[in-house]
Parts: C-alpha cells; structure tokens; sequence
C-alpha cells in the first residue's frame, strides 16, 4: 500500500534540501559549505526514511540507518582536517 | 591555530561520542554483513561500514592510540583468510562444478528459504568478503596516515 502522504513530506524534505544546496553552492567560506552538507546529509537520511515508508518497504531503513553513521564520519573527518589536524 | 597532529587525539565530546558510536556502527556492520542474502547490504557494504567505525577510532582517538591496537601481519593475515574462505566455499562442490552451492544442494544450511541458514555457502562467502574489505580497507587508512612525508 503506497501512502501519498509521505510522498508530499519527502517533497518537502527535498525542497529542503536544494536550500541546504544553495549554502553549498554560494558558501562564501568553507566551513559555511561543511555545515550545508551536514544539514543535506541528515535530510537525506529524513528523506531515506519516508521514502521507505512511501514505498512500504522495511528494509529500506536500513540504509537510512548506515547513511547516518557515516555521514558522521565524513563531517568530523572534514572538522578534524579544517581544525588543522590530518598533518 | 593550535597545531594539533594525527597523533593526538579530539576533544572530550567527540571520543565520549565515538566510544559509544563505534560499537553501534560494528554490530549493525555485522547485521548487515551476515543478512547479505536477506537484506540490502553483503560483504562489501557490511566490511566498509566497519572500517567506517575503524576509521571514526582512528580520527577520534588519533594514530597514536590506533598504532597501539592496529597489529599490520594480524591484518595481513585475515585479509588473505578472507580471500581463502571465498574460494575454500567456491571449492566445495567442486565435484559437480565450480561454485556448485553443495551446501544448499545436500549440506547443512538448507532451510526455508528467507531464514537466517537458507542460502547455502552465500553467508559464509559474506563473512569472508567483509572480513577481507575490513581488514583491507584498515590497513589502506592506517598506512595512509602513517605517511609522513609532508613539504612543510
């Protein structure tokens, strides 16, 4: 059974996240542009997890769920990297 | 900028954090690498997200920490036991044929199709390839973070 609703809230999710893309994009500096794909990530992981619910399909979290963890990982590596570790 | 190094370590909040992050990531590596005929995932998604907890203890904790639990032959060895298990599974049945699945045909791990032990010599072959794309996804992270050969 495939829920309408959820598809209108992962049209949001998304129109969010082309918001979140523009700070990518127009980042005058580069923490600006770690910080726009930290939020893309974690509306991503949002729209993952509706789209699983739209689709009716469990399984589908599961991505959701190691797309969090290490999404993580790749903004406190670029943290780590921009505080002047990795040196 | 203070003129922190690979070698040390991040602050309290992030090894508090990956203290109790890093066993999630494991375990749920784990899951997915053993429900690889089940679920999304399998043997390389399942490793990767394991070295991607190895990688969260080698940012957090630092080089020095990771050289001190990061033994290079014991790496070694299981990557190469990796690659052993894949081709001992792809032997097995090598009356019948190559990659012959004998274990679902006449073996062990013949159940109902969708459980756990259902799919023959595939979750073991899993266990092989995830522990070969840790070990050797491992290895690639520390020896590229052991380089030291920057131009200051």
């Amino acid at each position: 059974m495939i829920e309408g609703v959820f598809f209108y809230s992962a049209l949001v999710v998304m129109i969010g996240a082309f918001l979140a893309l523009l700070r990518v994009f127009f980042g005058p500096s580069v923490p600006d542009r770690v910080v726009g794909v930290d939020t893309l990530n974690t509306l991503v992981v949002a729209g993952m997890v509706l789209l699983g619910a739209a689709y009716d399909r469990t399984i589908y979290i599961d991505i959701a769920i190691v797309y969090a963890l290490l999404s993580y990982i790749g903004t406190l590596a670029i943290a780590k990297y921009l505080q002047g570790g990795l040196r | 900028m203070n003129q922190r190094s690979l070698h040390s370590d991040m602050g309290v909040i992030v090894k508090t954090t990956a203290r109790a992050t890093i066993p999630l990531i494991g375990i749920f590596g784990a899951y997915v690498v053993s429900h690889g005929h089940l679920t999304p995932g399998g043997g390389f998604q399942g490793g990767a997200t394991i070295a991607g907890a190895g990688i969260l203890f080698l940012l957090a904790f630092g080089l020095g920490e990771m050289k001190k639990k990061y033994d290079h032959h014991l790496y070694s060895a299981l990557e190469g036991l990796g690659g052993l298990v894949f081709l001992g599974m792809a032997m097995l049945g090598l009356g019948v044929a190559f990659f012959y699945n004998t274990l679902w045909h006449n073996g062990p791990f013949n159940g109902e199709p969708g459980t756990l032990l259902s799919a023959g010599y595939l979750p073991i072959m899993n266990l092989a390839v995830g522990l070969k794309v840790f070990t050797g996804l491992m290895s690639a992270m520390v020896a590229i973070a052991m380089y030291r050969r920057w131009k200051e």
